[in-house]
């Protein structure tokens, strides 16, 4: 075995599924706090490409990328600060009987909504922002400018995110919210804001990986669908609700999914991840750093 | 004393009606376009076939129209490239709409699909751009293709492996009818004509977005050439990411089908798209029937751009069924069938008939081919070389090593 080769197929894993952890995060993050699976997550992730696509075709020029991403996450935690205040907070204050699945319903036609509403404004076409930057060469691994740019802003995301929730209080209220809902309440905190936040801060990480990837995966209506089936498998692999498994799970996945498309076959590259996922729900149901839930 | 008059105006009214209603019957005759609009299927493909279709629609209804003064009427589906929404589409075209033909299949997998239940319901089904052997190897009766099959497409990159030498030829495939199609029969031929080159197949799923393991073992294989089997996004995906990993333009690539002729192929790869070898069935310097050099002639004006084979194809199918609508004297499906067997038709390149011939020669009428080459960014389409075959040829393929 080729010593060379075989460390770039496992670096071109890593890279990806450091990526796949950043679309991740999103979903679990939302789910942690409203205990609702967002369908849609992906459909947020293709607004956030389409946005940057246009700031960056119409008003910054080609090479502001760096501007472009932050008013793109910004804009779309603002769509979906919106759309919870009006389409999913209702759920959560009327006493409806499972609501979390009537929300989950919302997300599912949300995400019909969107991927039919970018066929008709922006045509079914494929779009692409310029390069990022040049190709380069990641220890023996030859990629390309926008994936290294990709990598570096997943880790930089992910680090923020890590300072957000453990070092400042809005992150331990988020936390708070995770693991008790109705205690975090008695302690004064106003759970429904708490929710509007974390759906914005989830979707606007989705969309920052839209926006990252938009010159290496291109930019099309049905480009969320990725993330959002990646998104569920490393959720489940690393654990609904925590984060450290949604690094973890995204690592692992892209791993195997790189090495099983090369030494086994590539037509089931997707089959991996599940055949990975179903092993591991077999030994561990929490997944690897889930916990059990205790609801009161 | 009224009723004297009663019963002649009854009997006036009742002549007046019974003239009135054949009259009434000449709506227009409806032809359907069933063709990607959206995706997954490649919606950019489906919008040049409705292009060229309304164009031919137009032009047929300016005069007056097919049997003597009624209107072609086109109803446009989308198949979004799915069999099942391609099959509802057909359903729907042929109960509710009534057509009398279909044109605008693209993807192979969906036309195998469609032509079934087209046989069933008796419709004729044409395809525009669906390349797969087995689409015409049914012997249905109700199926017609003026485009190639992919044993020709093979025939013709395997002719052009061999002239230019060759020797380790790397396909990289989506996994539809299309792709393992062309790889299957691209294993079968060089083994039957023994060319004297090594072949090594990938293929991919065509929903996964990144392709860097399996370029970079390909890249790691050394080939002197890799075949891009993907259709829309795919085949996109491929190039750049074979650019990204070094693989190509050191390695020249062909992409199977004419998508580097679109307009937007250089504004999603930029540079990547240099040196880009593909397969086109028109140039802009080709010599046309009268009746194509017209049709070229309006789209620049309408569209200020080259028109697209898929433009092309669409307005020669709407065109020769509007000829075969009236050389039959009847908008019946039977008669059009009938008619388009037994007569000559004037396409946008040459003339074209449908014998029944072995195979996949049934009912098939095979344009020929170009390869064609990018050799700098940004290239306009008119400007690209012709490389192969050797008759038509411009200019030598242009290797690019770093």
């Amino acid at each position: 075995m080729d010593l060379h080769l075989f460390s770039q197929y496992l670096l071109s894993g890593i890279v990806i599924g450091i990526i796949y952890s950043l679309m991740a995060l999103g979903i679990t993050f939302i789910y942690g706090i409203m205990k609702m699976i967002n369908w849609s997550m992906g459909e947020f992730y293709m607004i956030g490409s389409y946005v940057q696509y246009a700031l960056l075709a119409s008003v910054l020029g080609w090479d502001r990328w760096y501007l472009a991403l932050p008013l793109s996450m910004a804009s779309v935690f603002v769509l979906g600060v919106v759309v919870q205040r009006f389409l999913l907070r209702p759920m959560y204050v009327g006493g409806i009987e499972r609501r979390d699945e009537y929300a989950t319903i919302i997300t599912i036609a949300l995400m019909v909504l969107f991927r039919n509403l970018a066929i008709v404004l922006g045509g079914p076409n494929q779009y692409s922002p310029k390069d990022y930057a040049k190709p380069t060469t990641l220890l023996t691994l030859p990629i390309s400018g926008n994936r290294v740019v990709a990598l570096v802003g997943a880790l930089v995301l992910l680090a923020l995110f890590y300072v957000l929730t453990r070092r400042t209080w809005l992150g331990r209220a988020f936390r708070g919210a995770a693991q008790n809902r109705v205690g975090i309440q008695t302690a004064g905190v106003d759970v429904l804001r708490l929710d509007m936040l974390a759906f914005g801060v989830g979707v606007a990480l989705a969309a920052a990986a839209g926006a990252l990837l938009a010159p290496d995966f291109l930019v099309y209506p049905e480009n969320g669908a990725i993330s959002t089936f990646k998104g569920f498998e490393i959720i489940v692999i690393g654990g609904l609700g925590s984060i450290m498994g949604s690094v973890v799970g995204g690592l692992l996945l892209g791993v195997i999914e790189a090495l099983g498309s090369v030494f086994l076959s590539p037509a089931y590259k997707d089959l991996y991840g599940f055949v990975l996922l179903i092993a591991l729900l077999a030994v561990r149901p929490t997944g690897l750093f889930g916990e059990r839930e205790r609801t009161v | 004393m009224m009723r004297r008059f009663l019963v002649p105006c009854l009997l006036a009214a009742a002549a007046a009606l019974l003239v009135a209603t054949p009259a009434l019957a000449q709506g227009p005759v409806k032809i359907g376009v069933l063709t990607p609009l959206s995706p997954p299927g490649d919606a950019a493909a489906g919008q040049f076939i409705v292009r060229g279709a309304k164009m031919a629609a137009d032009e047929i209804n300016g005069p007056g129209g097919v049997l003597g003064g009624r209107k072609i009427e086109l109803v446009i589906e989308d198949d979004s490239g799915t069999p099942e929404k391609g099959v509802a589409g057909l359903r729907k075209l042929a109960s509710q709409d009534k057509v009398s033909a279909v044109i605008g299949q693209f993807h192979s997998s969906v036309m195998e699909a469609v032509q079934d239940l087209a046989e069933q319901l008796k419709i004729p089904v044409f395809s525009t751009q669906a390349s797969a052997k087995g689409i015409t190897e049914k012997h249905l009766t109700y199926t017609f293709r003026t485009h190639v099959i992919d044993p020709v497409r093979v025939q013709a990159w395997n002719r052009f492996i061999q002239q230019q030498g060759f020797k380790r030829v790397a396909l990289v495939a989506e996994n539809t009818d299309y792709g393992i199609g062309l790889s299957d029969e691209t294993k079968k031929q060089f083994a039957s004509s023994g060319i004297k080159a090594e072949l090594k197949s990938i293929i991919f799923d065509r929903a996964v977005v990144d392709l860097t393991p399996q370029l970079l073992e390909i890249k790691s294989w050394k080939p002197d050439l890799v075949i891009n089997i993907g259709v829309g996004t795919p085949a996109y995906l491929i190039i750049k990411q074979a650019s990204d990993v070094g693989l190509f333009p050191a390695t020249p690539m062909l992409v199977s089908y004419d998508m580097p002729a679109r307009p937007e192929f250089w504004k999603n790869l930029g540079d990547k798209g240099a040196f880009t070898t593909f397969i086109a069935y028109y140039h802009p310097t080709m010599k046309l029937t009268p009746r194509g050099e017209a049709f070229r002639t309006r789209y620049r004006a309408e569209f200020k751009e080259e028109p697209v084979y898929g433009a092309l194809n669409g307005y020669a199918q709407i065109m020769l069924i509007a000829d075969a609508i009236n050389l039959a004297k009847s908008d019946k499906p039977d008669d059009i069938v009938k008619a388009l067997l037994a007569n000559t038709f004037t396409g946008w390149n040459g003339t074209i008939t449908f014998p029944r011939g072995e195979g996949p020669y049934w009912q098939q009428w095979t344009p020929p081919m170009l390869f064609m080459q990018y050799t700098k960014a940004e290239m306009p389409f008119a400007e690209a070389k012709i490389v192969f075959p050797p008759d038509l040829k411009t200019g030598d393929l242009m290797l690019h090593k770093h």
